[in-house]
């Protein structure tokens, strides 16, 4: 827990205060709350357009195996889309998010430095993320991220290699228009996207505790569950095929 | 009033998905949907914690055979924000449980309903507000 803490207090040394910009860089800090997504697909309308093997990996997904029921790091897209809020704090350097989820953190870097060239060897959970502007617009390049975790409660899964694109809109004052985009060869066939909304908090709002592991009792209840073995995989048509 | 609306509209969606526990793993994993079960007695004990709200029951089966079970609910975070709080039930309170058990045999269930004697339905939908509020 400190070294989480000791990392934020890291990450807000890096960053200054948005309202120090001097350009028209919109402010997303705050609290906002997510809009709960267990399924991507739901949202989708469908399937992702899987790879065979990402097919496979679907049809056969063990959902007692969800990384998170024994209380591994969500993964970034899991942040964004489970039922509880965010803090973001938003400078010129760097972006710190703080999800009450796990209680778990993202640091996405504005400074304009590279990937690790050694991000492959020591993934992190929740990705390795460079952010820029463009416009109105904060643009996140999230790669490194760990094989074990999960896209969503459903069990849509990804490889080492996905690389997650995020664009960041601010659609009104209390309103942040989240874009991701799902690119991983080994599993999809092409990159696919998906949009949702956060919401700003109340006044005096705060994030709660979370210690997945203060009491989970549910590992050892958790039984072997394959809902998707009924799964036809039907590759997409090629574009002019 | 927009914010609260949505915070609100996650929370009753939440609270009336019914086979969802939350994001913490899938419900089929653990509970079994052909088979719901009632239990009725009176609470023994709360956990208030992370990742998942337990309370403990006593209850006598047919053959008058005493059992103590446990109640699975939702995360304690969402029951807050949705008005809950650690002491909305009390040990003796008399509840009736509707859930559906444990796939691995065990004496648990995950909570549908949990009707309180005052008509409360604990730690489902929005907490009541107490009268003369």
């Amino acid at each position: 827990m400190h070294r989480i803490l000791a990392a934020i207090v890291a990450l807000f040394a890096l960053a200054t205060p948005a309202g120090a910009q001097g350009s028209a860089t919109p402010d997303l800090s705050g609290f906002w709350i997510n809009q709960y997504t267990p399924d991507l697909s739901t949202v989708l309308g469908k399937q992702p357009p899987f790879t065979e093997f990402g097919a496979e990996l679907w049809r056969t997904v063990d959902t007692a195996k969800d990384p998170t029921a024994i209380c591994l790091p969500v993964g970034p897209s899991r942040g964004f889309t489970a039922p509880f809020p965010f803090i973001l704090v938003q400078g010129d350097k760097a972006i710190s998010i703080m999800f009450e989820y796990q209680a778990i953190w993202r640091a996405i870097y504005l400074d304009g430095r590279a990937h690790p060239d050694d991000l492959a060897d020591y993934p992190y959970f929740m990705g390795h993320s460079l952010g820029r502007w463009e416009g109105d617009t904060l643009v996140v390049d999230t790669q490194g991220i760990d094989e074990r975790s999960w896209l969503d409660t459903a069990g849509h899964e990804h490889s080492a290699r996905l690389r997650l694109t995020e664009r960041f809109k601010k659609t009104g004052p209390d309103t942040i228009q989240w874009t991701v985009t799902y690119d991983d060869p080994i599993y999809f066939t092409r990159p696919w996207s998906i949009e949702r909304t956060f919401t700003r908090g109340k006044p005096g709002d705060r994030v709660l505790p979370y210690t997945c592991n203060e009491n989970n009792k549910d590992v050892e209840h958790l039984r072997p569950n394959q809902p998707n073995l009924q799964y036809q995989h039907v590759p997409e048509k090629k574009p002019g095929g | 009033m927009k914010r609260g609306l949505a915070a609100l509209l996650t929370a009753i969606a939440l609270l009336a998905s019914g086979i969802s526990i939350a994001a913490h793993h899938s419900f089929a994993a653990q509970y079994d949907i052909t088979k719901p079960i009632t239990l009725k007695g009176a609470v023994t004990r709360l956990e208030w914690a992370n990742p998942h709200v337990y309370f403990y029951m006593d209850v006598t089966d047919a053959a008058g055979k005493p059992a103590n079970w446990a109640v699975e609910g939702m995360a304690p975070n969402v029951l807050y924000r949705a008005g809950w709080r650690k002491d909305s039930v009390k040990v003796a309170d008399l509840v009736t449980v509707n859930g559906y058990l444990a796939r691995d045999g065990s004496k648990l269930v995950n909570l549908q309903s949990a009707l309180l004697a005052d008509g409360r339905n604990l730690f489902v939908g929005q907490q009541p507000a107490p009268k003369g509020r």
